[in-house]
């Protein structure tokens, strides 16, 4: 990213004729950019912002379509009956285990894949085409893909791994099913965010460390990494975000059956299956409250966004 | 002048572009002035035979161009059908007319006001001649909410030549078919019990019939959590198919289709399902469709006949509906006698009148009909509540996967989650 | 084997590695989309019996040729709209100095953040009251205000990479401040909008949770949406070479938009720091 300082339309090396003068052009400028920003801005925080402020209201009401006469105010009891629910702790539970052991490994085939894109000797465009095939392909067909492959009827891992039981049958295999389904389809984009950081070290670091002596694991671990550490934990944050609020994948292999739901799926079904909507509301702004306070851990606590990345954050 | 006259030629343009224009407004509007058949929305699912299509196609024609039936066709999982009418009813959306319902959606929809009950001076007419099972699944609260169109229940599918093996008649109880698994097993033939195990609505439509054919339940019409031995003997029976060589091991996905794909692979004994497994088999694995057998359920108390709870479909009228009167005559229409039977015929779907039964046509193309008439006549029914969508989640998490059931706590577990869903206090 | 030989030998296994694991899954579903319904089942990674007959299926039917029209008006119509509001942010982002920037990067980030799920409860709920539940209007503004973030981030990039002086030499050699734009501006300006273009509508195309969620008949259906709902033989079945056929027909465009445009879109995601 070229490190270009914030331009301004007008060059200020205008003679100060005044005070008024630069005011008005400075004012000139500014109305100018709010009238551009506007309507994005307006349309960022009105569509968000409306269902956020309805969101926490119905979760503070008994609100069920099912029951449409019976509404009424109930307080923080949706709160009470979410955390005191088994199914809402266990959905954690899974959620957190799918998160941490995707982003792990998509992290290290992620490095290794942004290396492979940045110093390929060999056909380094068609490498990055065709590694940025699982990032272009639709979640849902890349779920049934996979699905349909896991399958003990219609599919051929089983056989090749010499299985005899059915792996989808069982939490530990759909685990497992699950959790490479979602590495196979984002270690690209985790690739591409990492190549960002990695493009930005110098090559004459490099060099003088091999005049210098260094084995490549060394100057892997000395000089890339810390100076990709703004990349690597914007790369860390925006996947551990995705995969906390992991859908399409786990929807299409079973719902969440086999203990694998997650707190998603738990929303989805509590919001739109079965129309409670004051309980799901409740759910809504915990798992908001859930994802904050990962957010504020990577940016407060790991410095994630800060440095040259500033200005993209 | 050159100008004039482009000013008199485009002046003479517009008058002309004018005329046109009203005259097609006119004719348009002539034409669009309501006097054609009112259309009628049918939200139903796509039912591969082509029955409903030749229903609404002949009720339409009947109507002497006072409404056309129009299909909106829906998904083929009975759950996503139910979202997607239940989310356009929540938002009132006028333009339903029909719903085509499974059977235990009436109360929901009921309570809820999404559907119109039946005028009091039509609704016995409405179900002359309807087997008990189906009139039963479309009332709620004294009323009928829903016209019965077709009925599903599943009954025992076997081996002939497998039970030959080991010299045995086809079981009438559950520890009996178990245990024949079991001496299959041990001979090295195949022995499977296809049942579904799935995480979804199939596994409550099992664990309903078993609790039921003991003579227990599990909720009342005045919802009244009934909990009670019963289930711990059905939990009890499912976990030790579930723990025994009969299990299949895909049991916990299995659904009615895997079952069906599982006995046509030869891999199975016996399979508990829907009679569209007979045309089936006969059609894909003719080997296994000569070895067919069929009888009813498998009793649970060998004292007591089975109560199988009953699938199928039946109509409802939206309450958002802008013409309902049509729409009761078109719903009327469609459950006459005669499409029943091309329903029945073509579709395999199980009629609701009676009669059709004794007809030698149809039992020539049902052989089955006399196991499917019983089961109709002495009925299971899952629970009838306006939160029968938390309930069923509730059973299929507490029963799945299967294995894993402990008997003693799903009372417990059962009793608590309902009592939640009862005041949307439950989180499943 | 000298060195640079050997080096070759690294790299082209590596590629060879990396091209089957990222292709494996592709292959998978094509070779189901051509398996007969009888062997549909028989678990075998190449088809023994080949047919075309899954797709000419899917095109009989109604639900799949309105998915895709759905999914691509509303795909065309989002990522042109939320294009337009970004490239106006971004412009102002890059160009101007205003004091809120950073607010609306942490707004910004703040929708990039949100759980989806969360909003999709609210939504339906307002939609069914004011009519927009299940029309393309329904899917369309949450599309777009998802969009808005990563194009305004992709586009602000871009255009920070735009040599602005270009602008005012074309003045001083007398062209009006329009017609310095759009014959100086606009040109340079255009990779990159294409570019955010493409990427906002793979996101469009992609997206799941909306389309379930906010729709549910013909009516908006996106594909996604339908595939999970296709019809089978009987009321149980589940049409697996249907289901792989429909999947095939809705991955090709995409594949295509990203063998072509690769070296825009490992740019534009790289905040231009990687250009090929």
């Amino acid at each position: 990213m070229s490190a270009v300082t914030a331009p301004t339309g007008a060059a200020p090396a205008a003679e100060p004729r005044g005070r008024r003068r630069i005011s008005d052009r400075v004012r000139a400028e500014r109305r100018l950019a709010f009238m551009l920003v506007a309507p994005a801005a307006i349309v960022m925080i009105a569509v968000t912002a409306y269902p956020v402020i309805d969101t926490i209201v119905l979760s503070l009401q008994r609100a069920d379509l099912r029951f449409p006469g019976a509404s009424k105010w109930v307080g923080l009891n949706n709160y009470g009956a979410v955390l005191r629910s088994q199914v809402w702790w266990a959905d954690v539970v899974h959620t957190m285990i799918i998160s941490v052991i995707a982003v792990s490994i998509q992290f290290v085939l992620g490095m290794l894949l942004a290396l492979a894109m940045h110093r390929t000797l060999v056909a380094r465009g068609l490498l990055r085409s065709i590694a940025l095939i699982p990032y272009g392909i639709v979640a849902v067909v890349s779920a049934y893909s996979w699905n349909y492959a896991w399958s003990l009827t219609s599919g051929w891992i089983p056989h090749l791994l010499g299985l005899s039981g059915d792996p989808l049958s069982h939490q530990f295999g759909t685990y497992a099913a699950i959790i490479i389904t979602e590495i196979w389809k984002n270690t690209p984009f985790m690739a591409l965010l990492l190549l960002a950081g990695l493009a930005l070290v110098p090559d004459e670091l490099h060099e003088a460390a091999k005049v210098d002596g260094a084995s490549t694991w060394q100057r892997f671990s000395r000089i890339t990494v810390p100076l990709m550490l703004p990349a690597i934990l914007v790369a860390l944050l925006f996947r551990t975000l995705d995969e906390v609020r992991i859908f399409d994948v786990i929807y299409i292999f079973n719902q969440g059956a086999n203990g694998t739901e997650s707190i998603s799926m738990l929303n989805y079904s509590t919001l739109l299956d079965r129309l409670n909507l004051g309980l799901g509301s409740a759910v809504s702004v915990l798992l908001f409250v859930l994802v904050a306070i990962i957010a504020f851990v990577f940016i407060k606590g790991f410095g994630a966004g800060a440095g040259p990345s500033g200005k993209r954050a | 002048m050159p100008i004039r006259r482009v000013r008199v030629r485009t002046r003479r343009l517009l008058v002309t572009a004018a005329v046109a224009l009203t005259g097609a407004l006119a004719a348009g509007c002539g034409s669009s002035s309501s006097h054609g058949p009112v259309t009628l929305n049918w939200y139903v699912y796509p039912e591969p035979s082509g029955s409903f299509a030749h229903a609404a196609t002949a009720c339409s024609q009947a109507s002497g161009g006072k409404y056309r039936i129009v299909m909106n066709l829906l998904s083929t999982s009975s759950d996503q059908q139910r979202v997607s009418e239940v989310r356009r009813l929540a938002a009132g959306d006028p333009s339903i007319d029909i719903l085509a319902m499974d059977v235990d959606w009436t109360a929901e929809y009921a309570a809820a006001k999404w559907i119109l009950p039946w005028p009091a001076a039509q609704a016995a007419q409405v179900t002359k001649g309807d087997l008990p099972g189906p009139v039963a699944t479309a009332t709620w609260n004294g009323r009928l909410y829903a016209a019965p169109l077709n009925s599903n229940t599943e009954i025992l599918w076997y081996r002939k030549d497998l039970l030959a093996a080991i010299h045995q008649p086809p079981p009438t109880t559950w520890t009996q078919m178990i245990d024949d698994s079991i001496q299959l097993a041990k001979m090295g033939k195949p022995h499977y019990i296809e049942e579904q195990g799935s995480q979804y609505e199939g596994l409550t439509v099992w664990f309903n019939s078993m609790v039921d054919s003991d003579g227990g339940g599990i909720l009342t019409k005045n919802d009244k959590i009934i909990v009670g031995p019963s289930t711990r003997v059905a939990a009890a029976i499912m976990h030790r198919l579930a723990t025994s060589p009969a299990a299949d091991p895909s049991l916990n996905v299995t659904q009615e289709s895997q079952s069906e794909t599982a006995f046509e692979h030869g891999t199975a004994a016996f399979q508990i399902n829907y009679p569209f497994v007979w045309a089936a088999a006969h059609k894909d694995t003719p080997s296994i469709g000569k070895e067919m057998g069929y009888a009813l359920f498998p009793r649970v108390n060998p004292a007591i006949a089975p109560r199988v709870s009953i699938g199928g479909y039946n109509l409802g009228v939206s309450a958002f509906s802008q013409h309902p009167q049509l729409a009761f005559d078109a719903v009327r229409c469609m459950i006459q006698p005669q499409f029943q039977r091309v329903d029945a015929i073509k579709g395999g779907l199980a009629p609701v009148r009676a009669s059709i039964y004794g007809e030698p046509a149809f039992a020539k193309s049902y052989p089955f009909h006399a196991q499917i008439k019983a089961q109709l006549e002495h009925y299971g029914i899952r629970p009838q509540t306006p939160v029968y969508a938390d309930v069923t989640l509730a059973i299929q998490k507490a029963l799945s996967p299967a294995a894993s059931i402990n008997p003693g706590s799903v009372v417990n577990t059962l009793t608590s989650e309902i009592k939640d869903a009862l005041s949307s206090e439950a989180l499943l | 084997m000298t060195q640079r030989a050997k080096q070759l030998t690294g790299w082209s296994s590596a590629f060879v590695l990396i091209a089957v694991l990222s292709l494996v899954p592709v292959v998978w579903i094509i070779m189901l989309s051509l398996k007969t319904p009888a062997t549909a089942t028989d678990g075998s990674f190449i088809p023994h019996q080949w047919t075309l007959s899954n797709y000419s299926d899917i095109f009989k039917q109604g639900i799949f040729t309105s998915a895709l029209r759905n999914s691509i008006g509303i795909g065309l119509i989002s990522t042109a709209l939320a294009v337009v509001l970004a490239s106006m942010a971004a412009y102002a982002i890059a160009r101007l100095d205003f004091p809120g920037k950073q607010a609306i990067l942490a707004v910004s980030l703040a929708v990039v953040m949100f759980p989806q799920i969360s909003l999709v409860g609210p939504l339906y709920n307002l939609w069914r009251q004011i009519g927009l539940y299940d029309t393309w209007p329904g899917l369309i503004v949450p599309y777009m205000t998802f969009a808005l973030p990563l194009s305004i981030y992709t586009l602000s990039a871009f255009f920070r990479e735009i040599p602005w002086e270009l602008e005012q030499a074309a003045q001083v050699d007398g062209a009006t401040p329009f017609q310095a734009f759009r014959k100086v501006i606009a040109p340079l300006a255009m990779p990159g909008i294409v570019t955010t273009f493409i990427i906002v509508f793979i996101i469009c195309w992609n997206d799941f949770i909306f389309a379930i969620s906010l729709t549910s008949t013909t009516n908006a259906e996106t594909v996604p949406a339908a595939i999970a709902q296709f019809p089978g033989a009987s009321q149980f079945t589940q049409p697996i070479g249907d289901i792989a056929a429909a999947a095939v027909v809705v991955t090709v465009p995409v594949m295509v938009l990203v063998l072509l445009f690769q070296r825009r879109i490992v740019a534009g995601l790289t905040a231009g720091a990687v250009k090929g």
